[in-house]
C-alpha cells in the first residue's frame, strides 16, 4: 500500500473513534454527514494544509470550514488528532459550556474559521476569506465542505456566482454527496441535479472523486487549482454514516442516539482497522 | 460644515469613507449594486482593488464581508436599509453578530425616506430587529456632520455596526466633534419634559423644544445617534428629572428607540413615557414630507404631544 495513503487511513480510523467518543460523552450526534465527509477532513489536515496547531491564528494558514456545520464531530475529531487542542475536550461534548457544541464555534475552540449551522453560509464567507488572500497576495488557500443536502439553499448560488467573478482558483469546494438527509434521498426532497454542471454553468472548475478513497481525494488536492482564475469544485461520492456497519448508507443515521452496546461494536471494528493499518505502516516503513 | 447648510447623506457617508480608506488599507467596500447611490463614486475610482461588486445578492455579499472581515480587512456594505437587514437577517445575526465581525453595514434611504416607492423598499423596524443581535451597535446620526464623525467612530470600532442614513438632503445642526458610540447628546437640559428623539426626527424635535421653550415650558431635549447601546445613564438622569419622556423616531412605534427607552425606565416609579413614531403597519406612500406630517412626525406634531402629556 502506498505509504501517503496509508498514514491517512490510518489518521482518518483514529479520527473516527473520537467521533465515537464523542457520541458516548453525549448520547447522540449529528454523525451521519461527519462520517461521509470525515476522510476528505483527514486528507485535508494531515496531507494538504497548511496550518500550525501550536498558532491556529498564523496569518499564511490555510483556511478550513464546514458549511455543513452539522458535520462538526468530523472537524472536532481531526482537530484534536491533530493537536489544536486536549482529547479530553472530546468528553464534554453535549455538556454545558462545552468548547464543542452541536455547531461549530470560533470564539470557543482554536482551529474553527467560522460559526456555521445554518445552511448556505459557509461559501459566501470563504469568498471573503479567498478574496482577502488575493487582494493581500498571500497564497493560503481556503477550503469548504458543503453537503448536497444543503444545495437548495439559494444563498449558496449567490456565493456559487461571487466565487467565479472574483476568480477565486484559491478557494476549493467539495460537495459531499452522500445522497441522503434526514428527510430520505437528496434526489427526492429536491433534486439539485446535475451537480458538477450547475457549477461548471456558473463558472467553477469541477472533477468527480470517490470522496471515501483517500488516494483520489489526495489525488484531486494535488491538481489544484484545476484551471487558472477559476474556484475549484470537487464532487464527491460519499457514503452517510461511513465506518458505522449499523448505519451505512441509512438516512435515520443523520442524528443518530446509539446504545452503548453499538458503539462498543463500532469501537472495537475501528480499533482492529487501527492496529491493522498501524502494522501496515510498520512493515512498509 | 456650516449651521443650517443642507446635504446629501448619502454624498456625505460615501465622502468620509472615501477619505478615510486613504490612510486605513484595510477599509473595503461591498456593494449589491448599490455602490453608486451609495455615494461610493470616488472610491471605485480611487480604489478599484478595494471595492467588491456583488451585484444584486446581499445574503451573499454581507457573507463575504464576514469572510473579509476574519483576514483584518474593515468591510462597509452599505445598500438600501431593508435590503442590508431584513433579507440578509440570518447573515447578519450569525456571520456578523455572532461571530463578531469587525464589519459595518450601512442601511441608507432608511425610515421612510423612500416615500413613494412603498412598503418594500421602507424600513421602519431596522432598529427592532438589529438591536436583537447581541454586540452589534445601531446608529442613527442626526445631521450631515454627525455622519461625518459616526463613519471615523464605526471605522475605528472593533466589531459589528449598523448605521442608518436617509436620502434628502438634511441640515448641519452641530458644530462638528468628536462622536462616542453609545453616548447621547443633551441639547436642552429642562425639568417639564424631556424629548428623546434620533436620526432624522431631531432636527424637528430641536424646532419643538425652540418653540416651546421660547414659550416657557422648561423642555429638555437629548439627541440619541446611538440607538444600540442605549445611553441609560443619561435618559434615567432625565426620567428621574422630569418623570415624562417623549420619543420622537422614523421608526415604528413598536421595538425601536421608544421601546429601548421604555424598558430601560420600567423599574422606575412616576415615570411615564409617550413614543411617537410610525405605527406599526403597511405605511402609505407619497412624498417623504407628506407622510411625516400624515403621522404627525414634524415639529407641530411633537409640540402637540408634549402639550397633551404636560396638561
Amino acid at each position: 500500500m502506498d505509504k501517503r495513503i496509508n498514514r491517512l487511513e490510518l489518521e482518518a480510523a483514529r479520527c473516527r473513534l473520537n467521533v465515537v467518543r464523542m457520541l458516548r460523552a453525549s448520547g447522540h450526534g449529528h454523525v451521519g454527514g461527519a462520517l461521509s465527509a470525515i476522510d476528505i477532513v483527514t486528507a485535508l489536515y494531515f496531507d494538504t494544509m497548511r496550518v500550525d496547531p501550536e498558532n491556529p491564528q498564523w496569518q499564511d494558514r490555510d483556511r478550513f470550514l464546514l458549511s455543513a456545520g452539522h458535520k462538526c464531530l468530523a472537524q472536532y475529531a481531526v482537530l484534536a488528532e491533530k493537536g489544536f487542542f486536549d482529547k479530553a475536550v472530546l468528553d464534554t461534548y453535549g455538556h454545558l459550556k462545552s468548547p464543542i457544541p452541536g455547531h461549530p464555534d470560533m470564539h470557543k475552540l482554536p482551529g474553527i474559521e467560522a460559526n456555521t449551522g445554518a445552511l448556505g453560509h459557509g461559501l459566501a464567507i470563504a469568498n471573503g476569506m479567498a478574496a482577502s488572500a488575493k487582494l493581500h497576495k498571500q497564497d493560503y488557500r481556503v477550503y469548504v465542505i458543503m453537503g448536497d443536502g444543503e444545495l437548495p439553499e439559494g444563498s449558496n448560488w449567490e456565493a456559487a456566482a461571487q466565487a467565479a467573478k472574483f476568480g477565486l482558483d484559491n478557494l476549493v469546494l467539495f460537495v459531499d454527496n452522500n445522497g441522503l438527509q434526514i428527510s430520505g434521498k437528496v434526489t427526492d426532497v429536491m433534486d439539485m441535479r446535475p451537480i458538477d454542471k450547475k457549477f461548471e454553468a456558473f463558472g467553477w472548475a469541477v472533477t468527480r472523486i470517490d470522496g471515501n478513497d483517500m488516494g483520489e481525494i489526495v489525488g484531486a488536492l494535488d491538481r489544484i487549482p484545476l484551471a487558472e482564475g477559476r474556484p475549484n469544485m470537487i464532487l464527491c461520492s460519499t457514503v452517510k454514516a461511513k465506518g458505522l456497519v449499523m448505519g451505512e448508507g441509512d438516512a435515520s443515521f443523520h442524528f443518530w442516539k446509539p446504545d452503548m452496546k453499538d458503539l462498543d461494536e463500532v469501537e472495537t471494528i475501528l480499533e482492529k482497522q487501527v492496529a491493522y493499518l498501524q502494522e501496515v505502516s510498520e512493515v512498509t516503513a | 460644515m456650516k449651521i443650517g447648510e443642507k446635504y446629501d447623506p448619502r454624498k456625505t457617508f460615501g465622502k468620509a469613507v472615501t477619505g478615510l480608506a486613504g490612510n486605513n488599507e484595510k477599509v473595503v467596500v461591498f456593494s449589491a449594486d448599490s455602490g453608486k447611490s451609495s455615494g461610493f463614486g470616488d472610491f471605485i475610482e480611487q480604489y478599484p482593488e478595494r471595492y467588491f461588486e456583488c451585484g444584486i445578492m446581499e445574503q451573499a455579499a454581507m457573507g463575504m464581508a464576514s469572510g473579509m472581515a476574519t483576514a483584518g480587512n474593515i468591510p462597509v456594505f452599505c445598500a438600501i436599509a431593508p435590503f442590508v437587514t431584513c433579507r440578509p437577517y440570518e447573515m447578519f445575526r450569525n456571520d456578523l453578530g455572532y461571530m463578531k465581525q469587525n464589519v459595518k453595514v450601512v442601511g441608507r434611504n432608511s425610515g421612510i425616506t423612500y416615500a413613494d416607492l412603498g412598503v418594500t423598499h421602507q424600513s421602519l423596524e431596522d432598529f427592532a430587529i438589529i438591536r436583537m443581535i447581541p454586540g452589534v451597535v445601531v446608529l442613527a446620526p442626526q445631521d450631515p456632520a454627525e455622519i461625518v464623525e459616526a463613519v471615523k467612530a464605526m471605522i475605528d470600532y472593533e466589531g459589528p455596526v449598523y448605521m442608518r442614513i436617509g436620502n434628502p438632503q438634511i441640515p448641519v445642526l452641530f458644530e462638528e466633534g468628536p462622536f462616542e458610540i453609545g453616548k447621547g447628546r443633551e441639547i436642552h437640559d429642562g425639568k417639564d419634559v424631556t424629548i428623546i428623539s434620533t436620526g432624522s426626527m431631531t432636527g424637528a424635535a430641536m424646532e419643538a423644544a425652540g418653540s416651546l421653550r421660547k414659550k416657557g415650558y422648561d423642555v429638555g431635549l437629548i439627541g440619541m445617534p446611538t440607538v444600540c447601546p442605549l445611553d441609560e445613564k443619561m435618559v434615567r438622569e432625565a426620567a428621574a428629572k422630569t418623570g415624562k419622556i417623549l420619543t420622537v423616531e422614523e421608526h415604528y412605534v413598536d421595538g425601536g428607540l421608544g421601546t429601548m427607552v421604555a424598558e430601560c425606565v420600567s423599574d422606575m416609579e412616576n415615570v411615564r413615557v409617550r413614543r411617537m413614531g410610525i405605527p406599526k403597519l403597511y405605511a402609505t406612500t407619497g412624498s417623504y414630507e407628506e407622510i411625516l406630517d400624515f403621522y404627525n412626525l414634524n415639529a407641530d406634531g411633537i409640540i402637540h404631544q408634549v402639550m397633551e402629556f404636560l396638561h
